[in-house]
Formats: C-alpha cells, sequence, structure tokens
C-alpha cells in the first residue's frame, strides 16, 4: 500500500478530551441522569467460605423505598450461568451462577440484591437481609489450597488447582549436568487490585415496549461485553445496546461482566424500569478483581561467564475463589515471552494455577507483568553468584541487532526491537560507571544507594493466530468505519473502549493522514455498540496497533474514493497525481505540488447529492468499513535504569532517578505515548512498592479501605525522564508497535533489581513485594 | 427530610434531603452539578474536593445540611466564560490528565493552593498534591503543570 507522508501522526497535540474532564463537564456512568431509576445494592458475605442455609428477606422488603430484594434463586430463573470452558489442555472447566446459590467462596461475595427508591434506602435495607451462614474452613493460602485434603473452593472440581501446563524444549536437565553452577531464584508477588479512581457501576434500562436492554456501564470492550450480557440475559444481540461513556479508569478491571451487573441488568428487565448501581470503595477493593499473586521459582543453568545456557520456570498463581477469564490466561503469557530479549534454546516451564477463598483474579494493567523482574532478578542472581558485573552478563546474553528476527524458545518470534539500544541508552543516561564510584563513596558514609537495570520486551498485540495457537477463545482482529458526511465532516469510530488513553486525540491524527484532512475536522465515535464496529476492545496494549491500523486502512481506503470522484470532477482520466492535504486536493506535476480549488466539502457533496456526476459505476456516498487482523504478536521493548537509596535503620527506600529508554514504533502523539509511559511506571512502582490486598490466615480481608490498601501518591513517585528511540515496526502499514503496559514491567523488576543492588553488601537479597519498609528490615535485621 | 438553601458558583439551589445525604450526593443530584466526582467516600482520594469558602474540602466527609450559609465552589466555576483558568490550561497543555476522573479535585486543590502560596517548591507542590490520587499519570505531568503555572505567575510579576 502507498504510505502518505505523516504530518499529523508524531505531532505533540493537546487532547481533545481535555476541555471536558477540566470543566468539570465530562460524562462518566454516574453522570447521566436517568429519570426514575431505582439503586440497587449488594449484601456481602461476611465469611471468607460458608454455606447458605437461608436468606430471609421480609423485613428488608418492609422497609421505606424498598422495591425488591433478589437472591441467587431469583437470578438463575433469568439469567445463564457463566461456563468457563476453553478447549485447553490441563485447565479444569468452571462454572458460575450469577449470584452464589449454595455457597460463598470469599469475605465479599454477593449473595442478595437489594433495590429501592434511592442509594441511601437500598443500603439501609440491605443492613436487615437475614442469611443464615454455616461458616466452612477457608482456603486462605496458596500452601492450604495446594494440601493433600485441602478444602475444595469449587467443589466441581478434582482439587484446588484448576490449571496445570507443562512446557520442554531441548533439554535443559543435559544443560544443568553441564553448567558451571546452577543458580536458582524465587520471586513472590504481593495480591493487587486495579483500583479506578472510578469504581465499578451501571444504569440498566429496560424498554418494556422494544424489548430492548440499554446499558450505560464504564467499560473497556463494549462489544465483548454486549455478546456476554445477551447471551446470559437470553437476549439476542440485537436486543442490547452498550454505552460506555468516558471512563474513570480501566486498567482490565473493567472487562469481564460481572455479577452484580448482570443482576442489575436483570433486575431492570424484571421491574421494568432503569436500576443503577455504584459500588463503594469498599466493594471495590475486596470483590472487584483482584490481580498478581505469583510465587515463581527460575533454575537457570549457567557457564563461568555467566552465559546462559538452560532455564527452568514455575511459576504458582492464587486465582481466588471464581474463574472470570481462564485459570491459566495470564500466568502462562509468562512463561511464553519470559526470555525476553535474551538467547535461549533449553528451556522448561510448569505454570499451576490454584483456587483459594479470595476474591477472583483478573488481568491488571500488564498482566505478565512479573515477567522482568523474574528474567532480569535471574540475570542479577547470575551476577551475584558469580561474582560478574550484571550488566556485562545482560549484555553477554542478549540477542544481537543481526541475530534478529529470533525465534524464543517457545517460538515466539522477537523481530523489529532494539533491546541493546535501549539498554545501552539507558546506561549512558544513569551513568553507570559513574554511580558504582559514587556507591562506593557513599557506603563508607554509611548510605546505601542501589542501581537497577531492566530490560523489557512488551508483547503489546495479540493476533488471532496467537490466540488460536494458545487455545484461547476470541479473536485479536480490530474493526473501523470512516464516514465522510454530505458537508465534508468527518466521522469515524473504532471498536475500542476509552479509559483515558486519548484515542479522540490520537486516531484523529492517524484518520487526519490516513484521508487527508486536518485531525481538528475528525471526530471519533466511540463506545456505544449502536455507532461503533464490532471490534475486540480495549485490553492490553492493542488499541494502537490494531485499532490505529483499522482506522489507517479506512481512512486510506475513504482517500482512494475520494482522490477518484476529484479525478472526475477537474476532468481527469485518473487520480495519478492527486493528493488531499488537509481537505484540499492538490496536483501533483512534475514533482511540485500545485494546489486546485476543490475541497473535501465539494467532492463529498457530489458523493451524496449529484451521484449521476461520480465516475462511471461508482457507488454514491463515502462510508467505508474496514477489519484489520494484526500479526500473531508484537513487541515493543524499552529498558529501565533506576536509582534508589535505601535507609537502612528504617527500611525506608527514596527513588533519586529514574530513566526509560524506549522503543514503540511510529508514535501516533508523543503526549499520551509519554503519559501512557509515566502512569505504566507509576502503577509498578506502586505495586511493587505499597500495594497489598491483605487476608489473614482465615481468608478474612483486612484492606478493606484506602488507608489499608496503599497505593503512591505524588510523594512516593519520582519524576521520570524518557528518553524516546522509537523505530518503525515493518509489521504493519503504520509502523506502530504499541505500548502501555510495559512500563508496568519494568518498573516492578527495576526497583527490586536498585533495592538488592543496595542490599548486597548486607548479604541478603529481596524475593519479595511490595518492598515495605517492615519487609526490608525484616531482611536488615537477618544479618 | 429537610428543607434547606445552598451558595453554590454564586448561585442559590433550593434543596431537599436527609439530614445525612453527603455533600457530595446533594452538589451531583440535587444541584445537578456532576463535575464534583466520587471515588472513596471516605476523604482519602481527594476527586470530591471542593472549595469551602475558599478553602478545599472534602465533599464526602461533610454532610450537606451543614453547609448553610457557607460559599461553596465548585469545578463547574473555575473557566470562566469559557475560558480556561491558568492551571487547567497548563493541565492540557503539558498533558496533565488521562481518564479525568480525579481531574477535577485536583484543579480545586490547586486553585485554592496557588492563591495563598503562589511560588511553590516542586517539593511543596508534591506534598500538597499527595492528597489526591490519580491512578493514570504517575503525577509526573500533573508537577510539572502546576510547576509551569507559578512560574508563569513569576514571570508576570516579573
Amino acid at each position: 500500500m502507498r504510505r502518505p507522508k505523516l504530518r499529523h501522526i508524531g505531532a505533540a497535540l493537546p487532547r481533545k478530551e481535555d476541555l471536558r474532564f477540566l470543566t468539570g463537564h465530562g460524562r462518566y456512568v454516574e453522570d447521566i441522569e436517568i429519570p426514575g431509576a431505582l439503586h440497587a445494592c449488594f449484601v456481602r458475605s461476611p465469611y471468607p467460605h460458608a454455606k447458605i442455609k437461608s436468606i430471609k428477606t421480609d423485613e428488608s422488603r418492609k422497609l421505606e423505598g424498598v422495591v425488591a430484594v433478589y437472591t441467587g434463586k431469583d437470578l438463575a430463573q433469568w439469567t445463564t450461568p457463566l461456563r468457563m470452558a476453553p478447549p485447553i489442555e490441563g485447565l479444569h472447566p468452571v462454572e458460575m451462577t450469577t449470584l452464589p446459590i449454595d455457597k460463598v467462596r470469599f469475605h465479599g461475595d454477593p449473595v442478595a440484591c437489594v433495590i429501592a427508591t434511592s442509594r441511601y434506602l437500598a443500603e439501609d435495607a440491605a443492613e436487615r437481609v437475614e442469611v443464615d451462614y454455616e461458616p466452612l474452613p477457608a482456603v486462605a493460602n496458596l500452601e492450604q489450597a495446594l494440601l493433600e485434603n485441602a478444602v475444595k473452593v469449587d467443589a466441581s472440581l478434582p482439587s484446588n488447582l484448576v490449571s496445570i501446563q507443562r512446557f520442554k524444549t531441548g533439554d535443559p536437565e543435559a544443560r544443568k549436568r553441564e553448567a558451571f553452577k546452577v543458580i536458582e531464584s524465587a520471586f513472590h508477588q504481593g495480591r493487587m487490585t486495579h483500583l479506578p479512581i472510578e469504581t465499578r457501576g451501571l444504569a440498566a434500562v429496560w424498554d418494556e415496549g422494544r424489548q430492548h436492554l440499554t446499558v450505560h456501564i464504564g467499560n473497556q470492550v463494549p462489544h465483548p461485553y454486549r455478546s456476554q450480557v445477551a447471551a446470559r440475559m437470553r437476549l439476542s444481540e440485537s436486543q442490547v445496546t452498550i454505552a460506555s461513556p468516558d471512563v474513570g479508569g480501566g486498567f482490565g478491571q473493567k472487562i469481564a461482566l460481572y455479577r452484580e451487573e448482570l443482576t442489575v441488568c436483570a433486575a431492570s428487565r424484571q421491574l421494568k424500569r432503569p436500576v443503577r448501581w455504584r459500588e463503594d470503595r469498599m466493594e471495590n477493593l475486596m470483590a472487584a478483581s483482584h490481580a498478581r499473586e505469583d510465587s515463581v521459582r527460575t533454575r537457570a543453568a549457567v557457564t563461568k561467564e555467566g552465559r546462559l545456557l538452560g532455564l527452568e520456570l514455575e511459576i504458582l498463581e492464587d486465582f481466588g475463589a471464581y474463574c472470570f477469564y481462564p485459570a491459566n490466561y495470564l500466568a502462562r503469557v509468562v512463561a511464553m515471552i519470559l526470555t525476553g530479549p535474551y538467547k535461549l534454546r533449553d528451556y522448561a516451564f510448569e505454570v499451576k494455577v490454584a483456587l483459594t477463598n479470595k476474591c477472583g483474579n483478573g488481568p491488571m494493567r500488564a498482566p505478565m507483568a512479573i515477567t522482568s523482574w523474574v528474567i532480569e532478578g535471574t540475570m542479577d542472581a547470575i551476577a551475584r553468584e558469580l561474582g560478574l558485573d550484571p550488566l556485562e552478563v545482560r549484555r553477554l546474553n542478549m540477542v544481537e541487532t543481526r541475530e534478529l528476527p529470533y525465534t524464543m524458545p517457545t517460538g515466539e518470534v522477537i523481530a523489529d526491537i532494539t533491546p541493546r539500544e535501549t539498554l545501552e541508552a539507558a546506561v549512558k543516561a544513569i551513568d553507570y560507571a559513574g554511580f558504582r564510584k559514587r556507591q562506593a563513596a557513599a557506603r563508607k558514609e554509611g548510605r546505601h544507594l542501589g542501581l537497577g537495570l531492566c530490560s523489557v520486551v512488551e508483547s503489546t498485540t495479540y493476533g488471532s493466530k496467537f490466540y488460536k495457537a494458545a487455545g484461547i477463545p476470541g479473536s485479536g482482529h480490530e474493526a473501523a468505519w470512516l464516514r465522510i458526511e454530505p458537508s465534508g465532516a468527518v466521522n469515524a469510530s473504532v471498536g475500542l473502549g476509552a479509559t483515558g488513553q486519548g484515542y479522540e486525540t490520537a486516531f484523529a491524527q492517524v484518520v487526519a493522514d490516513g484521508l487527508g484532512v486536518e485531525p481538528s475536522q475528525v471526530r471519533m465515535q466511540m463506545g456505544n455498540t449502536d455507532v461503533a464496529p464490532y471490534g475486540m476492545g480495549s485490553r492490553g496494549a492493542r488499541g494502537g496497533t490494531a485499532g490505529g491500523t483499522a482506522i489507517f486502512l479506512a481512512a486510506r481506503e475513504a482517500n482512494e474514493k475520494v482522490l477518484a470522484i476529484a479525478a472526475q470532477m477537474l476532468g481527469f482520466d485518473s487520480a495519478e497525481g492527486l493528493h488531499l492535504v488537509d481537505g484540499r486536493v492538490e496536483r501533483e506535476i512534475l514533482g511540485e505540488r500545485v494546489k486546485t480549488d476543490l475541497t473535501l466539502a465539494q467532492v463529498a457533496r457530489t458523493a451524496y447529492l449529484d451521484p449521476t456526476a461520480l465516475p462511471k459505476g461508482m457507488a454514491p456516498g463515502l462510508d467505508f468499513s474496514k477489519t484489520y487482523d494484526p500479526p500473531p504478536m508484537t513487541y515493543s521493548n524499552a529498558a529501565h535504569a533506576c536509582e534508589v537509596e535505601l535507609d537502612a535503620e528504617t527500611g525506608a527506600l527514596k527513588i533519586l532517578r529514574y530513566v526509560v529508554a524506549e522503543d514503540c514504533g511510529t508514535v501516533l502523539n508523543p503526549f499520551v505515548v509519554e503519559g501512557q509511559q509515566h502512569g505504566a511506571i507509576a502503577m509498578g512502582l506502586s505495586g511493587a512498592l505499597l500495594e497489598h490486598m491483605r487476608y489473614d490466615e482465615h481468608g478474612n480481608n483486612i484492606t478493606g479501605s484506602l488507608a489499608d490498601y496503599l497505593v503512591a501518591t505524588s510523594t512516593d513517585l519520582p519524576g521520570f525522564e524518557v528518553i524516546p528511540m522509537h523505530t518503525p515496526s515493518r509489521g504493519n502499514p503504520v509502523g506502530i508497535k504499541g505500548m502501555a503496559e510495559g512500563g508496568v514491567m519494568g518498573a516492578i523488576g527495576v526497583i527490586a533489581c536498585a533495592v538488592n543492588d543496595a542490599l548486597s553488601p548486607f548479604g541478603v537479597v529481596a524475593d519479595r513485594q511490595p518492598l515495605s519498609p517492615d519487609y526490608l528490615r525484616s531482611l536488615l535485621r537477618q544479618t | 427530610m429537610l428543607e434547606f438553601e445552598l451558595t453554590v458558583n454564586g448561585e442559590r439551589y433550593p434543596v431537599r434531603a436527609e439530614p445525612r445525604k453527603l455533600l457530595c450526593d446533594v452538589l451531583r443530584e440535587d444541584c445537578r452539578l456532576t463535575g464534583t466526582h466520587v471515588g472513596c467516600e471516605h476523604g482519602v482520594c481527594g476527586a470530591c474536593t471542593v472549595l469551602v469558602d475558599g478553602k478545599p474540602s472534602r465533599a464526602c466527609l461533610i454532610y450537606a445540611v451543614q453547609m448553610q450559609g457557607h460559599e461553596l465552589t465548585t469545578i463547574e466555576a473555575v473557566a470562566k466564560e469559557g475560558k480556561l483558568s491558568p492551571l487547567q490550561q497548563a493541565l492540557h497543555e503539558v498533558h496533565g490528565l488521562q481518564c479525568g476522573f480525579c481531574t477535577a479535585g485536583i484543579v480545586m486543590t490547586f486553585e485554592a493552593y496557588l492563591k495563598e502560596n503562589p511560588r511553590p517548591s516542586e517539593a511543596e507542590v508534591r506534598e500538597v498534591l499527595s492528597g489526591n490520587l490519580c491512578r493514570c499519570t504517575g503525577y509526573h505531568n500533573i508537577v510539572k503543570a502546576i510547576i509551569r503555572v507559578a512560574n508563569e505567575g513569576r514571570d508576570a510579576k516579573a
């Protein structure tokens, strides 16, 4: 395909979205006024694991303003259960009803739903619902989950081990025997939650006359979500509209159809009235969706020089009580892409996922977040054990540019990435050599500096071929349409769900270049399933590559038709040498561009209102639809470097400098890309330093407020130094590689490496996150 | 139910609400000023920050009925006649917001703070900003925007 000169892609354009957000005129789901709407409140289990013996709702129903109280038995009549049974070897199928009927599985599990005329009254009435529970012993952690005679979280399964997958290529056992040394490392990542500042919530509006359900909900994947709602409500997809307005952050939490949301939809249909729900922060912390909580081990067989000969990986993940996703979905990707930029042939992994009596897990920004920590921490362990420089160990093992494309031991192919270039840039920027001198001098004064390095190879965009190979149902394609209206106004859409990524601006820039207009002329219409095309939505870091390319292809097709009409209108035989630039037709004569009098508006008017003047056989109108299925996998890369100071007396950490050199291909809008980088690093650091969703030994959640679940504030985080080193991908016509999760991966890894560098004089290794002061002090006390 | 009057952004709003109804809910539902967002309802996240007699306050920790006789200011009153305030403009120009949900609380906090402390250091800005949680930006560009406004103020006076 002929690629136009990029004039708008890559421009630092302040966002179109900002004005409404800055002035208080955004429209988040709770801002949508719906006359006569009722309010839902959920009754939740105070026990981690218990049989439901009976639920009495009479006292609750008597209260003023209460319209209905529903339980699991009611919902079972109106909705179908969620069955999670993709044909993946080693993964057990599971099923859950819309609300629990026989037993609750975690502290916060919803057991009943009160519908009342106000949120206040619904909360009052929820307190009057009497549930008779018979408490059961709870599975509070992985250790308990995997005991021989463990209590089963899901009685339908043979054990709590819901998924196990093994893989081996080459002969890692033989490499261990030949090795100079086999080095073991461990990595434990705590349980976290996404914590969008806007909690979950929705307004379901059943139209009895049209037999149609409209769901206003902040959601990342409006169309797949509609498919879920329709199927589980036993409606056709033409009877459901998902209208996702402005969304106050998602980070992976706003993908699945949650049980509360389905309950509210069913209640609206049952009552023939609008019903809305906004969860409070305690519910969001305890019962929305959790993430991570992995225990990982590596065994690296190495030469004396630190060259990696073979690698074994074990992952054990605590998935919580319910599977809103296939249980292997998150951890397996870690195993697939673990080696990142490092060369390896002999590799084996075992990925086990177990159920426990905790809130169910889901993908959180960078579901594979632990990957970079594990491989870079392994590199550091090699350096530490062999007395080598950690930078030299990385240089020794890293793939050379001339060796690309390189096939990882799992068969994943990395191409068009620049790990050596970004690593060297980060090393230079942070002054690695000079740092060692400062570190030595500081140690003499009793100050403990540490420097970490972390290379990231980010799997951003999963094509359909990847899903097929992984046995995961679904597709990786994206869809777009573009319409030039009779006035020349340009509307366009993609099937993504914005949660702050600035799509309205960045994609307007893509359309601007693809079509030949100004970005200000383009309006992106997104988030409503009646308007947008069926796309796979926003997850991973696919928006740029999958969505950006789809809309670019639609714009190119539009450009072709516009110029064909223009040629006819100008009296030329062909469109050869014609260009549309900022909405005006230009003609290229002997390499010179000459403006014509013809504008896009005139072409559009002809296309719609004077079709007989169109080239012979051409259909009227300017309406274009395109889908795009990206390659199996698109990778981008970065190198993070970070300097910390550890207070050995208190265990407190201070981040002195944070540098990231990044290559994410063609940048649509540098503001957006840098903002995503900052945000991803912040989420990574916040998780690595502070965030910890805690349960006591009996399975009670003890992190029900933001005073207990700590997230990073502005005083916890440093300023970020970003070095852009973007080189275009050859995998798609715009050269996009995608980004926005790699920052999390890099931050988690680099901070751990830096802390262990600071800890090195003490002879202890931090292998657990969060790296809280009390944890670091506990390590130092051992010395 | 109580009947009372609130003064918000210089306008009077007659309100009929339970005494337990929070200021944030009354502003959003009764006054239909939905620019004030509710993020945690326990005073930590700062998203609902409004000005009470010019001072930043958590609208989720105040009952609306307590606000009789006070001057309330919300995000809707910050831009004048469609023109962004210097702080709003700076946030726009340096990409100091992403999903936008926490933005109103941050703007209200710093509209007040910068009036009293027009020339803060970065450390001071970060200290004050630590009362507002943002999950998207990592704070970097918010800090940059506030410092830029402070510097512009300095230049204008110089």
